[in-house]
């Protein structure tokens, strides 16, 4: 057995199914391991959109996501992937060949140090130098992907050490549990829940990827505390639930912003005040103490300090603080602002308006649907239109904004998970960043539904142009589009344009009862913005709204 | 404001550029360094002096995140270690 072959092995311990990558010369050896040993490998038409294809792949399961690239420019065009799951902590390894060992430093062709390069982008990178070292390598690339917070986690592997013989072995690396939190810290965070009058609970992805949607969800049921969540955290908890207020931050819910201002009380479970949720964070829940809970020490008084900071599994940590509260004014105040605050969908004239469009999607999809987005005002849209039941079902770019991200994120979901509806939200800037992968889904036929909200902008830098730029429309007007429709028929993929109000139902219907891949192109107007909006450098309840 | 540290860590290629790059990143300069590696070149001791207006736990932090690093401890120029961080 040599290396490659060594290699692959070495991913199916690890259960690995499916990869994603693109070969090339420095990787040749593992695509030849991959051609006969029952891995499913999906040929990608870019390294970036296999590296995104990836992450769907992770993030619509909750497992690992695997993709592999040669070196040089295969390695480089993952880089944005790896920085995306970074900034996500999505748990992915990407795999990457290497120029021989003896040429590494000598300009060979396709060389470039890649491990330099992953050091900003990745939880953690290998160069592997030994081939008896392979095993190891990979078994705890993978314990480092999916431990603690999870990330990206690179491999990259020279090409002598790849056709180099190895003994095969069964290799593990043993996973480390994370510490019990302190009895002195779960005692000072009961004492503040006693304390608090207004308490409110600020969800982010963490609580998903500790897989304590369970214990958030008896958390909540025995405090009845209203709670609010960040971009990622959507779909943690049901809409429906007993005093939800939605997202919090720059296109958050009015009820939600207001909210966080008058909490006396910030419970924080796996979200890291990032500055699209806090506004000016000077300003962000003044009034509140806060019980900060996270696996990640570095996140605990990284940006806002906390009152009691918990290091810890949130699923260990939860049911500890589960606990009955006094707060039934606080909880019918929070109640009565969200039903003041509701979103209204009653909108002028006949053009298609964006956030109604998306509600009826959201009413019309069958249940476990996987969205997943691009970067811009439909993502935004997204966020506050549609209703999610899991977490996993909502694939978003959050910390990173990779524009690019929705269409390859929908083939790695739908490769996962076949029997669910697969849609890609996207707008026609994002669109055209991964636009290649639409050779992906005609490759595996995957039924995967686009729908393109096109207004033939850049529409949220346009946006801000417009608010903040006194209407100074820099390259952001796109009236030079292709047409889409026939771009996805040159894929095989049937599809349509809508234009009115009217036309949205029934197109609709058609698009989710497609047996194949199907693109719904809707045009809406320029002028259309996300609101409400925290402009810069303001607090969460100076939102900006229409006029 | 200068902060002395020291950072242990299993000896890679990488460990260097790894520590430096997390400084620089989260905003402290790096005013003065000597590393040492022990007979056998598994071991790495980095002693550090980092300038910043930054808070120094931002920085242990992060640094004790790091895969290979085994502990972080904060000294000042008249003290043996005080915090052990790791």
């Amino acid at each position: 057995m040599n290396g490659a072959h060594f290699v692959v092995k070495a991913l199916q311990q690890q259960g690995v199914k499916q990869v994603f990558g693109y070969p090339g010369g420095a990787i040749m050896p593992v695509y030849d391991a991959l051609y006969d040993c029952g891995v499913d490998h999906l040929l990608c038409r870019h390294e970036q959109g296999a590296a995104m294809a990836a992450i769907g792949y992770a993030r619509s399961t909750g497992g690992v996501g695997v993709c592999i690239a040669t070196s040089g420019p295969g390695a480089t065009n993952l880089i944005t992937g790896l920085a995306d799951a970074l900034l996500d902590s999505v748990p992915i390894v990407a795999i990457t060949g290497q120029v021989a060992s003896p040429l590494i430093g000598t300009d060979a062709f396709q060389e470039v140090d890649v491990l330099g390069m992953s050091l900003s982008c990745t939880k953690h990178s290998f160069m592997v130098q030994r081939a008896e070292d392979l095993g190891s390598v990979i078994a705890q690339a993978f314990e480092v992907a999916r431990s603690g917070r999870p990330g990206p986690v690179l491999v990259d592997i020279p090409k002598d050490i790849q056709l180099a013989a190895v003994e095969h072995a069964c290799i593990t690396h043993s996973v480390s549990e994370p510490d019990a939190p302190e009895l002195s810290d779960i005692t000072a965070a009961r004492e503040l829940l006693g304390q608090a009058k207004k308490p409110l609970l600020y969800v982010g992805g963490g609580v998903t990827l500790a897989h304590a949607e369970a214990e958030l969800r008896d958390f909540l049921a025995k405090t009845k505390m209203p709670s609010m969540t960040t971009l990622k955290g959507i779909g943690t908890i049901a809409p429906e639930q007993y005093a939800f207020l939605g997202m919090v931050g720059m296109h958050g819910t009015k009820a939600a912003n207001f909210a966080v201002q008058e909490a006396d009380l910030l419970v924080v479970a796996g979200a890291r005040f990032d500055d699209r949720v806090t506004g000016k964070l000077d300003e962000f829940a003044v009034n509140a103490k806060v019980i900060h809970l996270d696996i990640d020490a570095a996140e605990l008084g990284k940006l806002r300090k906390a009152d009691v900071a918990i290091a810890a599994d949130l699923k260990q940590v939860l049911p500890q603080l589960a606990m009955p509260l006094d707060i039934d004014d606080w909880q019918q105040h929070t109640i009565a602002m969200r039903q003041e605050y509701h979103w209204r969908y009653d909108h002028p004239g006949e053009a298609i308006y964006a956030p109604l469009l998306l509600k009826q999607l959201s009413d019309m999809a069958p249940k476990n649907t996987v969205v997943a987005c691009d970067v811009g005002q439909h993502q935004m849209w997204v966020a506050q239109h549609i209703e999610f039941d899991s977490p996993h079902d909502h694939l978003s770019s959050s910390g990173l904004g990779t524009m690019g991200f929705g269409v390859p994120a929908a083939v790695g979901a739908q490769v996962a998970r076949p029997h669910d509806t697969v849609i890609a939200v996207s707008g026609d800037g994002s669109f055209m960043m991964n636009v290649q992968e639409l050779g992906t889904i005609k490759r595996r036929k995957l039924p995967v539904k686009i729908l393109l909200i096109d207004n033939q902008r850049l529409g949220m830098v346009r946006q801000w142009q417009q608010l903040f730029f006194e209407g100074r429309y820099s390259e952001t007007i796109l009236t030079d589009n292709p047409d889409f429709v026939a771009l996805a028929a040159a894929f095989d993929i049937p599809g349509e344009t809508i234009v009115v109000k009217e036309q949205v139902q029934p197109a609709l219907e058609r698009m989710l009862n497609s047996k194949g891949a199907y693109i719904l192109h809707v045009a809406i107007s320029e002028e259309e913005n996300v609101w409400p909006l925290v402009p810069p450098g303001a607090a969460n309840d100076k939102m900006m709204e229409e006029c | 404001m200068l902060h002395h540290l020291t950072v242990t860590a299993q000896h890679s290629p990488e460990l260097l550029e790894r520590v430096l790059r997390v400084m620089r990143h989260r905003g402290f300069s790096v005013q003065n360094m000597q590393m040492n590696l022990d007979s056998d070149n598994q071991q790495v001791e980095l002693h550090v002096a980092v300038a910043s207006e930054r808070a120094i736990a931002l920085l242990t932090a992060q640094l004790t995140k790091l895969i290979g690093v085994t502990a972080v401890s904060l000294t000042d120029r008249t003290a043996e270690p005080k915090l052990a961080v790791v």
